[in-house]
């Protein structure tokens, strides 16, 4: 898939790339208003991510005109200006979803995988894992007929960890998923370990789950 | 005491003094004028006895008899002339009895011996005490009427024109200084004055507020940038940092290096989340036109929070009204401001402690949310700065960045709540809450 990035912090950009690489997405860089225009004139891509603040124009511009051009690409909007009248105005021109800085690398990844399943139809919402299977949509953890009942942020970590399985998800980037922009005072709390540790005492009851890993000192892993 | 009440008390306090003084005094001046002036008549009429005398010899009274007596009808006066042996001197004028008639009378008396050829002579006239007297009490009355009437007089005129003149302090006191809410407005109009110093204190505290406004401003302007400001270069470390963990070439001390990097980039994050969460709720980003059911807000919060309750073995007794409904708010920033004080609440406590949640409607219709804790409680003198920006009051254990109670001020201030806090040391902390009556 291409990815268009309109982001003019050289290094956020470079980032950006090197992480969607790996994910096979093929990426072009804009570091300009100008040069933003330029590419989507010359391309068709089927994500667009949008900084906001540019040196030489306003983001939310680019998200207009690239509608014309290009109206079947998924946009994200990726900004430090967080305040909401942009977020409303970047929804209202078709913006698919709004990215505040900083952000989790996987997080964004995640998110335009999300767009995909939703806008491209990408059925990957019956996932199995061991002897168990998850209906994203409906929010559900089936163990054959049987249903698990899992808390909220339960769910959202477990699914997380099962769309990007056999990869290492850091406490951070697990904590940025199902918490988002919420504040929080503490830095070092064990939350994430403690969600961890229901999901497994609510799954082993039905049956064996060490395909879920604590990898020691860096975070977690579903391996299949 | 208010000035006026002050200086209204003083006038009428200083001129009833006077009053009570000239009271006192008064019988005792009238006394002395009548006698002062009872003592210039007699003298008035010794001169006009002698101016006869010497002009028409003692003779003129005496008619053929050794003495010379006379008095009116009712005894008020008399009048006596008689030859003295020529050692007597005399000129006095003195109180003294008199036998006239078989009545034995007070008089004021005045005695004077004169020679006329050759002889000596003994003048006396006197005056009834009596009749001296008849007018003091009238006297006195009238005096009296006179003073209070003026002093009334005075005392209405004093107190109009304190009122006139301290007028402007008035004002200057009801719209600058009571019930002032921060920040101040913009603009404000000065007090009509013609008196300097009134002017000079408004134009004084106008000024010093617009100071105070700006120099708010400016702080919120400095929070609001440098936390934005902030955001691209730790986005940009912590992409960074995320790429090269996913290296494959990475040695274990290195992704553990990596991981603990990133720990304190995510710190640095939330610290600076923090910061702009509450530059952007000063700046009044956010929407307050939700409805929120506070007993569906703590039943997420608790869902949220329950790992916690059950590290700690914490009980958490929800006693909500469930038709209660809170109007005009924002329900993220609710549950924010709910959520960090049950946090507070269980980091704080003891051991299989207890929360306790209650709501209630007060007398005037207004709602309010107590929430109790078991916990350590906060020192008395640490109590006025617990929602300062990183203020951190206990430092035992995991203790946060100390923002969790600021963001619960600016939250609360934006919804225009009152934060009440009461603590005692080791028995717990109550946070009351009360929202305006708009949001009931």
């Amino acid at each position: 898939m291409k990815v268009l990035i309109v982001e003019d912090e050289k290094t956020l950009a470079y980032e950006m790339e090197a992480f969607l690489k790996k994910s096979f997405y093929q990426c072009d860089i804009a570091l300009t208003f100008r040069a933003g225009l330029e590419q989507l004139e010359l391309n068709n891509y089927d994500f667009i991510l949008i900084d906001l603040s540019l040196p030489d124009g306003d983001g939310l511009e680019i998200l207009k005109k690239a509608k014309i051009n290009n109206p079947d690409a998924a946009y994200i909007i990726i900004t430090a200006r967080t305040n909401l009248k942009d977020r409303v105005s970047g929804l209202d021109l078709g913006a698919d979803d709004y990215l505040p800085k900083p952000f989790y690398l996987l997080e964004l990844q995640s998110r335009m995988q999300a767009i995909a399943r939703r806008k491209f139809n990408i059925s990957e919402e019956l996932l199995s894992i061991g002897e168990f299977h998850i209906n994203l949509p409906k929010r559900l953890v089936l163990f054959e007929q049987e249903q698990i009942e899992l808390s909220r942020k339960e769910f959202d970590l477990f699914s997380y960890l099962l769309l990007h399985k056999n990869r290492v998800l850091t406490r951070g980037q697990l904590s940025e998923h199902i918490w988002g922009t919420f504040v929080k005072d503490d830095y070092d709390s064990n939350y994430i370990d403690a969600h961890i540790k229901n999901i497994r005492k609510k799954l082993n009851v039905w049956a064996d789950t060490e395909w879920l890993e604590t990898v020691r000192g860096v975070g977690y892993r579903i391996k299949k | 005491m208010k000035l006026s009440t002050k200086l209204t008390l003083f006038i009428t306090g200083s001129k009833l003094v006077i009053v009570l003084l000239f009271v006192l005094a008064l019988p005792f001046l009238i006394k002395e004028i009548a006698s002062e002036y009872t003592n210039y008549t007699l003298k008035q009429q010794r001169k006009k006895v002698l101016t006869i005398v010497n002009k028409n010899g003692p003779d003129y009274y005496f008619q053929g008899d050794d003495n010379y007596g006379s008095y009116t009808i009712l005894k008020e006066e008399f009048i006596a002339l008689l030859p003295v042996d020529a050692s007597l001197k005399l000129d006095t004028i003195k109180n003294s009895q008199r036998l006239i008639e078989s009545d034995t009378l007070n008089y004021r008396v005045l005695s004077y011996t004169f020679k006329n050829k050759n002889k000596n002579y003994l003048l006396e006239i006197g005056k009834a005490t009596t009749s001296i007297n008849q007018y003091n009490n009238p006297l006195q009355r009238f005096a009296l009427y006179l003073l209070i009437t003026l002093i009334a007089l005075t005392i209405l005129i004093d107190l109009t024109f304190i009122r006139v003149l301290i007028r402007p302090l008035g004002k200057i006191i009801k719209t600058r200084l009571i019930n002032r809410r921060f920040p101040f407005k913009e603009g404000q109009k000065r007090i009509e004055t013609s008196t300097a110093d009134f002017k000079y204190l408004d134009e004084s505290l106008i000024l010093l507020m617009s100071q105070i406004n700006e120099a708010f401003h400016k702080e919120r302007e400095f929070t609001s940038n440098a936390s934005h400001e902030l955001m691209t270069p730790i986005s940009i470390l912590q992409n960074k940092m995320e790429n090269l963990l996913a290296e494959e070439a990475l040695d274990e001390p290195s992704s553990m290096a990596i991981i603990e990097m990133m720990k304190t980039v995510d710190r640095l994050k939330n610290i600076t989340s923090s910061l702009l969460l509450i530059s952007r709720i000063e700046n009044e980003q956010y929407i307050r036109k939700e409805q929120v059911q506070p007993l569906q807000l703590f039943n997420e919060i608790v869902e949220e929070i329950s790992h916690r309750l059950e590290e700690k073995q914490i009980q958490i007794s929800l006693n909500i009204s469930p038709q209660a409904v809170l109007k005009g708010v924002n329900k993220d920033l609710l549950f924010q401001l709910f959520f960090n004080l049950i946090h507070n609440a269980i980091k704080f406590n003891r051991d299989k402690g207890n929360i306790f949640i209650n709501d209630s409607y007060l007398n005037n219709g207004a709602y309010e949310i107590t929430i109790r804790d078991t916990g350590i409680g906060i020192p008395k003198e640490d109590l006025p700065n617990i929602f300062d920006r990183f203020m951190k009051t206990n430092l035992e254990g995991d203790v946060g960045y100390g923002l969790g109670l600021a963001i619960v001020k600016s939250i609360a201030m934006y919804h225009q709540i009152q934060i009440d806090v009461k603590s005692n040391l080791n028995e717990g902390t109550t946070f009351s809450i009360l929202f305006p009556l708009s949001s009931v």
